[in-house]
């Protein structure tokens, strides 16, 4: 695709942007219906770019859209570079593409390398033709019993990694469902097709990918299948040809595992990284929720603690809530029991090991926490990943099955179907929210515009003034202790570009006394109106928070 | 240098104003009728100018006590350090150097150089290097010392109050330091002397425990999330502390075997428990005269002492902490912290010496959650479901305590139930008369307690 037209995004050549980012994770299925049939679409996606650039968003994250019998939201894929009809095809991705980078809007799309859906070709030539070019495709085998010390994922519905195909007589291998067998890396012809795929949307000019179930691509023997060298060394082959022939381009894992092992998915420090250029860091959610819960820092510090350095080329990806539940698989038994109990009070309100709910739904729609965890996640290290109706204070559906209750149609305006089609009510691919709280009448887009005290604008205001200050991306994360347990404090430093953040994770209002004698002599500057805060001086500098407040100050040079 | 037996002339009778003045001062409500200098040494020559001051102090009631000062003297007071001011001298003006981060710099630059100056003797423990680049604050947490934070890097605790002997919480972190104990701040140095041809302790340094929130802040950020939850019990909401009561009393047994391995421990029999009740009745004894208000209660304390008395199984005694309670613990990034084991500053060092029963620290911590759980119902009278909320939050915890305790001690400190309630018993005694003489609206809480244990 050399003869792109030139666009913002190929003018502004920058290795490091993802760094600075602010990502947006959109479903094509959830956002906008261009055809009136009833599922979102890339052509209605194009038409709300705009007003994802109005929000400040960096770049979108697509989950799957590739051809699939959608068994799994797309993560079952039966063809690796075809569009799922129902969402338009190549071409109409070409033209998002484009029209996002015209917009300053990057693109990030998830592939997923661990396994295919058992409707892909490449699965049904395995099973019907074992000697043939694709036998050796998938990881079959005549017993169920190898690899037994790899755990269960999806403890819900699945009872063994191993699933017996009635066509081979054969069984075959998955981590997740026993529709998505896992792919065979151990043979370089799978390796080759894989590569293969990634180098032809690269070619349509996406920015990255998200990478789907990194850890298991390996399996072997005597061990949990999880984070194998062979793992490590193909995501190093990825990289190098990705830095050969696409540079600016991203890989983000995806490895729901404990900071200090998906450091390594980062690769080499001494050469800044050789592996993915981003990654996950899935504890730090859980602990938001658990240390606001507990009006404690503690579950957030001591995670922020034993968060690795990470190489120099490098950045975590952190979230509030994503498309899948909020995972508890990284925290404790005991930390679990707590989540469930204080989060999914209704037994619908879990799955797997997780909690399926939007953020507002999760904090009781209180503002004041909305607004909490927002700035926390907009100024802890990494890079936040806004997920698609949040920013409106999106309620869900808990009687939707599986996690589709948080991939309901985005609500734009108080019209039918929220604005978000224009067919038949019946025809949605799920019905939009229509309780009395966080139903489409009240809670659309159209309204938060029009209404500048909105979440929306809220949101929009502090992701700008974000954006004005490269240290929430590119900083040191410092904490600064205080006696008071229920405030959090830290500084994010990035050469003179300081901030100091102060939240207040009680409900109550809170007095802290910070020793900020580094700064001695500086004004403290409040980022959302420039007001100015007491010199600070030797002695401990007292702020006082309203329940579940927050400050950031920008902390400027000391004045002669 | 010899040491002068008198410091810059005049400031004994600036002294007899400011003493009285400072929190750490500890003869509140006693006239003091006379301050003499007793040693004076120079740390810092120059302006400023730094003096290690010793004073004897007398009072009405006729007692004496020595006090450490450390005496800045400047030409001319500088606006920041207005607030340490003590007053002018011929020399020029006197003030509180423990304020002035030019000269407590000095103090950490004699203890990385293991200096002694003039009878002070500056001690390093271990091989742990000393960044004397850290500028001092003073901590806003001490009540009878002096605790310097330097960065966030160490603290020196300057003892205020001066007994001849090794102070006992220099004493216990260093046998600790020594055995490796993981669950306090270690010790890396002391300023130690003599007084009256006694050694004597002036101050230690420990490592700071940097982002750390004390327990009675945690405990109490627990229970108020309690009470805003009318219709929730201590084991539902959000803020439930069991969690970390628990591990807190998985540490405080770890502390104490480290403590049985760094200086000994030993059974004794009936004879010691017999000692134990007879403490126990001479306290509350004393306290009756003073608190009426305990007179209902004194048949069935008394009853619980001739308890102990009856004991007839060995008793473990071993070095406690002896003043424990959630102020003395902070949560640190890695899991609880013991601090402070200078025992009850109120009684001598050879009693605070004593080997006793580690069941008086449980005792101790247990009247604490009590304490925790009630203190913000103190000025809050007459809401009698906020006190069901709060006994529960107690129980709830005292018995995660426990349950931590008994994990890691291998025995459950309520199984030697008699011992356990005469301590906690003793120990609200000791609360009654403090509250009667301080804060007589909470006399009822330590009260109840008793009413509750021995009613």
């Amino acid at each position: 695709m050399s003869d792109h037209p030139i666009s913002s995004v190929e003018e502004s050549h920058d290795p490091e942007w993802f760094k600075r980012a602010v990502f947006y994770e959109v479903l094509v299925r959830a956002f906008a219906d261009s055809n009136s049939d009833g599922t979102g679409d890339l052509p209605g996606l194009v038409a709300k770019l705009d007003y994802l650039a109005w929000l400040g968003v960096d770049c979108l994250w697509l989950p799957p859209f590739f051809a699939s019998p959608l068994r799994d939201g797309g993560y079952d894929v039966s063809d690796f570079t075809s569009v799922l009809t129902d969402f338009g095809d190549l071409g109409d991705f070409i033209q998002f593409v484009d029209a996002a980078h015209a917009r300053g809007m990057r693109v990030v799309i998830d592939f997923v390398m661990n396994h295919t859906s058992d409707q892909h070709p490449w699965f049904q030539a395995s099973r019907h033709d074992p000697e043939g070019p694709y036998g050796d495709f998938y990881v079959w085998s005549d017993t169920d019993d190898r690899f037994s010390e790899a755990r269960i994922i999806f403890v819900d519905t699945e009872a063994s990694n191993w699933t017996l195909d009635p066509v081979r007589k054969q069984y075959y291998w998955h981590r997740f469902f026993a529709h998505q067998p896992d792919l065979n890396y151990e043979n370089s012809r799978v390796q080759e097709a894989v590569l293969e795929a990634l180098r032809f949307w690269l070619d349509l000019g996406i920015d990255g990918f998200r990478l789907d179930a990194v850890p298991y691509l390996f399996e072997q023997e005597g061990t949990n299948c999880e984070n194998l060298k062979q793992t490590h060394d193909f995501l190093k082959r990825v990289r190098t040809e990705i830095d050969r022939l696409y540079p600016d381009r991203v890989l983000l894992a995806e490895a729901n595992q404990w900071p200090a092992d998906v450091v390594d998915y980062f690769g080499d420090s001494t050469v800044g990284g050789d592996e993915c250029h981003m990654a996950f860091h899935f504890p730090v959610m859980p602990r938001l929720f658990m240390a606001v819960r507990r009006e404690n820092r503690f579950p957030i510090s001591e995670i922020m603690a034993q968060t690795p350095r990470i190489p120099s080329g490098c950045q975590w990806g952190i979230f509030l809530r994503n498309h899948d539940e909020l995972t508890l698989e990284m925290v404790t038994d005991d930390e679990r029991d707590y989540m469930w109990r204080e989060y999914a009070k209704d037994p619908r309100m879990k799955a797997n090991i997780g909690i399926r709910r939007r953020l507002a739904p999760l904090l009781d729609n209180d503002r004041n926490q909305l607004e909490l965890f927002t700035t926390l996640l907009l100024s802890l290290p990494g890079s936040p990943v806004l997920y698609y109706g949040d920013e409106i204070g999106m309620g869900d559906n808990i009687w939707l099955g599986d996690r589709d209750g948080v991939r309901t149609p985005m609500q734009w305006t108080p019209d039918r179907n929220a604005g978000f089609s224009q067919c038949d009510p019946a025809r949605l691919y799920l019905p939009v929210i229509m309780d009395p709280i966080y139903g489409f009448q009240a809670l659309n887009v159209e309204s938060e515009s029009n209404n500048t005290s909105s979440l929306l604008h809220w949101n929009r205001r502090m992701i700008e003034i974000r954006k004005q200050h490269p240290t929430f991306g590119l900083g040191d994360f410092t904490e600064l202790g205080s006696s008071n347990p229920s405030v959090l404090a830290f500084t994010r430093t990035f050469g003179d570009d300081v901030v100091l953040c102060v939240n207040n994770l009680s409900r109550f209002p809170q007095p802290v006394e910070l020793d900020l004698r580094r700064y001695e002599g500086s004004t403290p500057i409040e980022l959302t109106g420039r007001v100015h805060f007491p010199r600070i001086g030797e002695l401990p500098f007292l702020l006082t928070l309203p329940g579940h407040g927050f400050y950031w100050f920008q902390i400027s040079q000391a004045e002669e | 240098m010899a040491p002068h037996q008198s410091g810059p002339p005049g400031l004994d009778a600036l002294l007899i104003e400011w003493l009285p003045a400072q929190r750490w001062y500890a003869g509140k409500g006693r006239e003091i009728t006379a301050v003499e200098t007793i040693s004076s040494m120079t740390l810092w020559v120059g302006d400023p100018q730094m003096h290690h001051v010793l004073v004897r102090v007398r009072t009405t009631d006729s007692s004496v006590e020595h006090y450490q000062l450390l005496i800045g003297m400047r030409s001319r007071l500088p606006e920041r350090l207005d607030h340490a001011g003590i007053g002018p001298l011929p020399d020029g003006f006197a003030y509180d150097a423990a304020q002035d981060t030019d000269l407590t710099t000095v103090l950490l630059e004699r203890l990385a150089k293991r200096a002694t100056v003039d009878g002070i003797r500056f001690v390093r423990e271990g091989p742990v290097r000393l960044d004397t680049s850290q500028v001092s604050r003073v901590s806003a947490a001490e009540q009878s010392n002096t605790s310097l934070i330097y960065g966030e890097a160490y603290i020196l605790k300057l003892f205020r109050r001066l007994s001849p002997g090794i102070n006992p919480d220099l004493e216990v972190h260093r046998a600790l330091t020594t055995v490796g104990c993981a669950c306090i701040a270690p010790l890396l140095g002391a300023i130690e002397g003599e007084l009256a041809g006694e050694p004597v302790s002036y101050a230690m340094l420990q490592r700071y425990v940097a982002n750390a929130a004390d327990g009675w802040h945690m405990a109490t950020t627990s229970v108020r999330d309690l009470y805003a939850e009318g219709d929730l019990h201590a084991d539902e909401v959000g803020g439930d502390f069991a969690g970390e009561a628990h591990r807190l009393g998985l540490t405080t047994a770890a502390v104490h075997g480290d403590l049985a391995d760094a200086l000994g421990s030993r059974s004794v029999g009936p004879e010691e428990s017999r000692d134990v009740a007879q403490q126990m009745r001479d306290r509350l004894a004393a306290a009756l005269t003073v608190v009426p208000e305990l007179l209902p209660y004194a048949e069935g304390l008394r009853d619980a002492y001739d308890e102990v008395a009856g004991l007839t199984e060995q008793m473990r005694v071993q070095r406690v902490h002896g003043d424990f309670h959630l102020g003395q613990v902070l949560r640190s990034m890695t899991g609880w912290v013991l601090i402070d084991f200078e025992g009850e500053p109120a009684r001598p060092f050879t009693e605070r010496r004593a080997p006793m029963s580690p069941l008086r620290d449980v005792a101790g911590m247990l009247r604490s959650f009590d304490y925790a759980s009630r203190y913000l119902l103190a000025d809050r009278p007459g809401e009698p479901h906020l006190e069901y909320r709060a006994t529960e939050w107690a129980d709830r915890n005292r018995d995660a305590f426990c349950t931590g305790y008994a994990e890691a001690a291998g025995s459950d400190p309520r199984k030697h139930a008699t011992l356990l309630r005469a301590f906690e018993l003793d120990k609200a005694v000791y609360e009654v008369v403090y509250e009667a003489r301080n804060r007589p609206t909470w006399l009822a809480l330590p009260l109840t307690a008793i009413a509750r244990l021995a009613g």
